[in-house]
């Protein structure tokens, strides 16, 4: 599914959504630029599962104010990213939106000036911040082309695994059926 | 003696760009603008089929994605002899419509005001109106908690900045409340795009989906609230401002530029196109008593690559355009190239579409003495957010009468699949300014595929013959009084809104910190 959460819908059976809590799976990044689109192409891919109650995937491209609606709108939030952290290529980074943000220098995405870490933050002014994680992988290559490098594009049944590790954390686990 | 200050990259902007300012006597003499990153994508459109294109250029920007699909469409509506049906051009609109009102409100509070109030000033507030008591809470907990980075970089507030504690504060709780109006115009597109980001409806021939009556009243529901918003607030803070604290700025037309406008013209009222909500016309040399309007000849739109990182070439229509790198080139300076209207060089957006539009409002803030510049473009802007929000109800009454009639139509299908051959151009004044773009199809698949954006026009560097770009001109004789703080050099380039090259999302920390979140 991918149908932008909004506080005022009601679910496709139209009743009430039943889960109280909200779960968004955000992929990001540009597809045009083979690994920086690596969210998405993870995104897509959970598209094709059949996921918990309560939990939805948005692919949100290159997106950042934009996504407010969305990020308002979710309890849970998990991104999923490209990540320069200056490991090897197809390193995994796992981090909570607040720890990166006592980071001594600040942290910020580099070239949208206003990114999705800052629309996070910027949320909080409007209404709730959602409780947000960052799964992420370091690319190997940026280069134009909608492929992921292969060795990257290795990494996303690993990924899907970790996301569904932090649905279970998230108590959805009884739920998860279909992988 | 000159002094030459950099500033890199601005901030508060859509993209990467570098501005070169070299100031004498504390005002600018100079000025160079380069676009820093590279695009290009539009190569990895060769020899693909020709209806992904509308999908492939979305995702050129994350931020004007939907533009690029709406002018992709239209290119290839034209290469495909494709003859969209009102409907679809209605529900095509009305996508627009939401990007507008979205697109315009953002770049007053959420990117521009901040250039204009000293946001610090809260603080100082003492009165008691408990909304503006909770703002102040809001904004001096970030601050105590060193989060103020979408609020923050600035520079230093000037004679111009708004002090005034209410005002601010007053300024300060429309900021929260746009990021609420955006929040649910996103919704808005969505409601027609299928989704967001990155709308899925809009394809050669039309739109992909019927509307119904439900989402036909959703939508007008959130444009009721969207209008009230746009004419109680943004409009009158638009116009506190720029007639009030600002009107020293406006009269002195800081960011003018070569007075040169450009509108592609956009948005049909009526299925015969006889009534356009922004006109079509090119405007040389603006002469405020006299306002001549040329119509526009597409033909003679050239780009040049004399001061750009590409192969050398003469100027050329954008049918012929290419992008061959060369990174080595002598007195290159941008990966932008320079687009040229009969040579000229030309301001896009708001401000000419208002312009050419003879807009009684605009035209009347002119001729009260405010000179076509930064301020006034602010002013466009916000004026043109209102037509556009009157004509989404045209457009919704519209449809509904469309929707009811026998054989209601929003697709033209006996022209989905590509023809052997064709060329096409497809042209939409996007919420930034003129857009086209220009594609060749050969053997039913993409033979050449051009863009020129918004922020090319706008942000281009010098031509053959040393033209400046229109920002490069635009900031000619603009007041630098202290060079550590070039606060409106910033003003007059952000009053663009620029966008360019938003290509890339990475998260990518200033410092190695996230290296010890690595668990695998």
């Amino acid at each position: 599914m991918s149908e932008i959460p909004s506080a005022s819908q009601t679910d496709s059976k139209g009743g009430e959504t039943i889960s109280p809590k909200k779960i968004v799976i955000l992929g990001v990044g540009n597809l045009l630029l083979s690994d920086e689109g690596f969210g998405v192409h993870v995104a897509n891919e959970l598209m094709k599962l059949d996921l918990p109650q309560g939990v939805s995937v948005v692919e949100g491209g290159t997106e950042g104010f934009k996504l407010l609606n969305i990020i308002t709108d979710a309890d849970r939030l998990i991104v999923i990213d490209a990540v320069k952290g200056g490991g090897d290529p197809g390193s995994i980074y796992r981090f909570d939106i607040n720890e990166v943000q006592s980071c001594p220098s600040g942290f910020k995405t580099s070239v949208h000036q206003i990114g999705i870490l800052e629309v996070i933050s910027l949320s909080g002014l409007i209404g709730k911040t959602p409780h947000t994680t960052v799964v992420g992988v370091e690319p190997k290559s940026l280069k134009m082309g909608m492929e992921l490098s292969p060795e990257i594009k290795a990494k996303i049944p690993r990924i899907i695994e970790l996301i569904f590790a932090e649905l279970r954390n998230d108590g959805t686990d009884s739920l998860i059926v279909g992988i | 003696m000159a002094k030459k200050i950099t500033i890199d990259p601005i901030t508060r902007i859509e993209g990467h760009l570098k501005i070169d300012v070299e100031v004498e006597n504390g005002k600018v003499k100079d000025a160079w603008s380069s676009g820093t990153m590279a695009r290009g994508f539009e190569a990895m459109l060769t020899g693909k089929d020709p209806r992904d294109a509308p999908f492939v250029t979305s995702r050129f920007c994350g931020v004007c994605y939907s533009v690029h699909q709406l002018a992709s469409a239209r290119a290839l509506d034209a290469a495909f002899g494709a003859k969209v049906p009102w409907g679809g051009n209605l529900i095509r609109n009305l996508v627009m419509g939401a990007e507008y009102i979205y697109d315009h409100t953002i770049h007053f509070y959420q990117l521009s005001a901040l250039d204009y109030i000293d946001i610090m000033a809260v603080a100082n507030y003492t009165g008691k109106d408990k909304n503006l008591l909770d703002v102040k809470d809001k904004i001096v907990s970030l601050v105590k908690a060193n989060d103020t980075y979408p609020l923050t970089p600035r520079y230093e507030p000037d004679e111009f900045s708004v002090k005034d504690p209410d005002i601010v504060i007053s300024a300060v709780s429309h900021y929260i409340k746009a990021l609420t109006m955006h929040a649910n115009a996103r919704n808005m597109g969505a409601i027609w795009g299928g989704r967001t980001p990155h709308y899925q409806n809009i394809v050669v021939g039309g739109v992909t989906s019927y509307p119904d009556l439900n989402q036909w009243a959703r939508f007008r529901t959130m444009l009721d609230e969207q209008k009230k918003f746009v004419e109680e607030v943004y409009i009158p803070d638009v116009l506190a401002f720029g007639t009030g604290p600002l009107w020293p700025l406006a009269k002195m037309g800081v960011g003018g530029g070569h007075y040169n406008y450009l509108s592609y013209g956009d948005f049909p009222k009526d299925p015969e196109r006889k009534e356009l909500v922004f006109p079509a016309g090119v405007i040389i040399g603006l002469d405020p008593a006299n306002i001549k309007v040329n119509p526009v000849d597409t033909k003679k739109i050239t780009e040049s690559v004399k001061y750009a990182w590409y192969k050398e070439k003469k100027p050329a229509h954008p049918y012929n355009g290419e992008q061959v790198f060369d990174l080595d080139k002598k007195g290159a300076y941008s990966f932008i190239k320079a687009p040229r209207y009969d040579g000229k060089a030309m301001e896009v957006g708001p401000l000419a579409r208002m312009i050419v539009a003879k807009n009684p409002d605009v035209i009347g803030l002119i001729q009260k003495g405010a000179k076509p510049g930064a301020v006034a473009r602010h002013a466009a802007r916000a004026i043109e957010t209102k037509l556009i929000v009157d004509a989404c109800y045209n457009w919704l009454d519209q449809l509904l009468t469309e929707m009811t009639k026998p054989g209601f139509k929003i697709h033209d299908t006996e022209h989905w699949d590509p023809p052997e051959s064709g060329i096409g151009a497809g042209f939409h004044e996007a919420p930034r300014g003129a857009l086209g773009h220009w594609v060749k199809v050969k053997n039913k698949k993409i033979d050449n595929y051009q863009c020129v954006v918004p922020s090319t026009w706008n942000a281009s560097p010098r031509c053959e013959g040393g033209v400046r770009g229109q920002y490069e001109e635009s900031l000619i004789g603009v007041p630098v009084p202290d060079t550590d703080n070039p606060i409106n050099v910033v003003r007059v380039i952000r009053s663009f809104d620029p966008c360019l090259a938003c290509a890339i999302h990475i998260i990518d920390p200033e410092n190695n910190e996230i290296k010890k979140f690595m668990i695998e």
